[in-house]
């Protein structure tokens, strides 16, 4: 049998697998049966075994370059290196279908395995939305995307994958990671679902959903992290975010799931929140497949498009079908998630939570707007209008600002309602460091008033971060989460600087001349030619000298690949803690550049910010794991006040 | 069940969709060019394989596809055989011309002797004329009218079907 017919006939049977697995899980979840749950959870397995073995497949016609295999045939080359060769899985559209189905059949199966005790009522319906999902990305990859039809006769070569894909390393990690947390949502999703057709929600059932939810959080936190990263290390501009519809469409669940994970906090303490939690959950997993169609449907100019293509309508109509579905079940079953708990004192910890909450969906529906501003525009007009910076900076930077507000004044606040002398015990020492970090700044050169207020709000918020984690102890669940707060607070001040303190200069300079940026001063030693077998070069010499003292050479270059229009620059950049020297060509002769030279200070300790937010994330997620389950929070809760009392 | 929910959720759901279906089959990367309804720039530049020059005015009269290409561009490749066999068909009655810029004269050469040619090409050593036209990549093709006016530009490898429906823009009057 061909590598493509085999491939074939094991996603015609995880489409089986699915589709078997989602009804009888329905039925079960309705018939109360444990025989039937117990066969939905084989299913499950049996789907994500396939899955498994068809795009490891897909892996050995690449590696083999098997090009009667219609995918190797659109994306293969022997030019290529292996890494290139092993990562063009998801470097094209078919591809990167199967790996999203590959990554889906994974966490089902974790998530099954790992939900094998408890909540028989509710996993029936978790399991089958999952299968439902693995249906559709099945049926995806059997018809309209398939990888696997047989190309006759056999080209003795390929083209090689997007030559973006393989102008950086980075390009390895970005979209693993970003489908990590993009299907990752399937996962409480499925648990909000299954809640829902339960018509209730425990906590430890919600423990469940949050636990779920954190863990793709954290893979969508360092994927939309890797993805500036590499803009700004191959995009040649400097910068790290252009608010492209598809970095909105993954900023979306995020920004939806990091409102879910604080609704959940409240729900946990208090028992109010229950509907909303379940929508925004709902709403990240929804937004997860907005992304897809953003993608892949050909409808949005962005870096990360893929070619047009007919799977557009496809993903639209599962949109709208799960949108239905959701909705649906929402109305019919919201209610009966009855709040037992309520919120009183506006000015306390619960209430901060509520604004949080607030304002996250405001910016949700900001960003959202904007993306979709164009299509309504040229819809309705006819004609052609993009929403750029100054639309997305002036709605985004007021909010972003205000969160920076609440995540320190929030966590200062006790708990329930508090007395005027207690919240000014609270509010009044952390003023400390908000001045401290506004001089610092200040001192440094920032003078934009949103910069300063910035820095205000985050010495604020890392005062009041620490001093928590502090006096929690290392050990403690809430100072693992504080650790997401401070990354956070470091991001927005580092996001804040380095986008209002950078400062560009171009410059022509003919072979050995010297330019001067700031401290550093720039020379063109000459051109190189690099040949190699996918790509040619011309690569331009930079040397680069700090204060008079020589540093190193920097080497930006334009790549030209074989299949691309235009060729590609890759900028150098000479980073320090301090901020980065970078350096791009604009246009390149033997004895002339044409130079960008770009220093921004900073803009590291935005990545490793976000590795800290994500590492945050991580802890909590071990420490929610070691909580004994039968243990509910909120008994917990009451007996920590009970020793509390004298 | 809950009305506000269902009223709020099928509003967005209805426009979400909606929104979307309506963006299906629009090309994003489909920007119209400033030139479209003005009057082509005008060049003059070396044929690739002999010292003489073309300028645009000698066509005058005779509709026109100008196609900006490059040896190193794969695309081109595809696109090359579209264009040929169109220019073989319709030459006595649309005059077709190649300019290549950023490449050099003996590869052009190369390229023709392989793969055929059908029609004059031009060579655009500095990239003025491309930068003229705005060209942004290759492969870009300009569909010039009898009256020297530009009717339609195409971003990319035009397919036979694409060509044969640009060329009925030039053709009517």
């Amino acid at each position: 049998m061909t590598l493509a017919a085999l491939g074939r006939l094991l996603i015609l049977a995880s489409l089986l697998a699915a589709t078997t697995g989602a009804v009888l899980g329905f039925a079960s979840g309705a018939k109360k049966s444990l025989i039937g749950l117990q066969w939905t959870r084989r299913f499950a397995y049996a789907f994500a075994a396939l899955m498994v073995l068809a795009t490891l497949v897909m892996e050995r016609a690449l590696v083999t370059h098997d090009f009667s295999v219609s995918y190797v045939a659109h994306v293969g080359s022997r030019a290529v290196p292996l890494w290139v060769t092993i990562v063009s899985l998801w470097s094209s559209l078919e591809g990167s279908i199967l790996f999203w189905g590959f990554v889906l059949g994974i966490f089902i199966a974790a998530a099954t395995l790992l939900t094998r005790i408890g909540h028989e009522g509710e996993m029936p319906y978790a399991i089958a939305t999952w299968l439902t999902c693995g249906s559709f990305f099945s049926f995806l990859i059997a018809g309209p995307a398939n990888p696997f039809l047989t190309v006759s006769p056999v080209p003795l070569d390929g083209p090689g994958p997007n030559p973006l894909l393989q102008n950086h390393i980075l390009m390895v990690a970005h979209p693993p990671m970003l489908y990590l947390g993009y299907v990752g949502m399937t996962i409480p999703f499925g648990f909000a679902t299954a809640a829902l057709f339960r018509g209730r929600l425990e906590l430890t059932f919600l423990r469940l959903i949050r636990n779920s939810l954190l863990l793709s959080w954290i893979f969508l936190t360092l994927a939309i992290m890797l993805g500036g990263w590499w803009a700004y290390e191959v995009l040649g501009w400097g910068g790290y975010w252009a608010w492209d519809p598809v970095e909105n469409a993954s900023l979306l669940p995020w920004l939806t799931a990091t409102a879910a994970l604080h609704s959940a906090i409240i729900l946990q303490r208090r028992g109010v929140l229950k509907g909303w939690t379940i929508t925004l959950v709902q709403a990240s997993f929804l937004l997860t497949v907005l992304g897809t169609f953003m993608t892949r449907s050909g409808v949005f100019n962005s870096v990360h498009s893929f070619t047009q293509s007919a799977i557009g309508p496809t993903i639209l109509v599962f949109l709208a079908a799960v949108l239905i579905g959701t909705v649906t079940l929402l109305a019919l079953r919201i209610d009966s998630l009855e709040s037992d708990g309520s919120i009183d004192g506006a000015v306390s910890r619960e209430g901060s939570f509520l604004l949080n909450n607030l304002l996250l969906a405001i910016l949700t529906f900001t960003v959202l707007i904007g993306t979709l501003f164009p299509l309504v525009v040229e819809a309705i007009s006819g004609k052609q209008m993009s929403v750029g910076r100054p639309y997305f900076d002036s709605m985004v930077v007021p909010a972003g600002v205000a969160l920076l507000f609440l995540l320190g004044v929030g966590p200062a606040l006790p708990w329930g309602r508090a007395s005027r002398e207690e919240i000014k015990r609270a509010l009044l020492p952390p003023l400390i460091g908000a001045a401290m970090l506004t001089i610092a700044g200040v001192a440094f050169g920032a003078r934009n008033p949103w910069t300063i207020l910035t820095l205000a709000f985050g010495g604020y918020a890392i005062q009041v971060t620490v001093s928590a984690m502090w006096k929690a102890g290392w050990k403690a669940r809430t100072t693992r989460a504080y650790v997401i707060h401070l990354g956070f607070a470091i991001a927005i001040v580092a996001i804040a600087l380095s986008s209002t303190m950078r400062t560009q200069t171009e410059v022509t300079l003919a072979k050995g001349q010297t330019a001067k940026t700031g401290n550093y001063s720039v020379t063109f030693l000459g051109t190189e030619l690099r040949n190699e077998p996918h790509r040619m070069s011309s690569v331009a010499l930079i040397a680069i000298a700090k204060n008079g003292k020589a540093i190193k050479t920097l080497e930006p270059r334009m790549n030209q690949y074989e299949m691309m229009r235009e060729p590609i620059g890759t900028p150098d950049v000479y980073s320090t803690i301090g901020g980065d020297l970078y350096i791009s060509i604009a246009s390149l002769e033997e004895s002339r550049a044409s130079l960008l030279i770009i220093t921004t200070p900073f803009v590291s300790w935005i990545w490793f910010s976000v590795v800290l937010m994500a590492i945050g994330g991580a802890i909590s997620l071990i420490r929610f794991r070691r909580v004994a389950p039968a243990v509910q929070p909120a008994l917990i809760d009451k007996l920590e006040t009970l020793s509390h009392t004298p | 069940m809950n009305r506000t929910v269902l009223i709020i959720g099928t509003i967005v759901t209805a426009a979400l969709v909606g929104v979307l279906f309506l963006g299906l089959g629009h090309d994003p990367s489909h920007i119209d060019s400033p030139l479209v309804g003005n009057p082509a720039p005008s060049f003059a530049l070396k044929v690739a394989g002999s010292n003489e020059t073309i300028a645009l005015t000698k066509f005058r009269g005779k509709p026109m596809v100008v196609n900006f290409w490059a040896t190193w561009c794969r695309p081109c490749w595809e696109e090359h055989p579209t264009l040929t066999a169109a220019a073989g068909e319709l030459g006595d009655r649309v005059q077709f011309l190649g300019v290549v810029f950023q490449d050099d004269e003996a590869k052009i050469l190369d390229f023709m002797r392989q793969r055929g040619a059908a029609y004059p090409t031009v060579i655009d050593e500095r990239g003025k004329t491309a930068i003229a036209y705005g060209v942004g990549g290759v492969p870009e093709t300009f569909f010039i009218d009898a009256n020297g006016i530009v009717v339609a530009k195409y971003d990319g490898p035009l397919s036979p079907e694409q060509l044969q429906s640009y060329l009925a823009k030039v053709l009517t009057p």
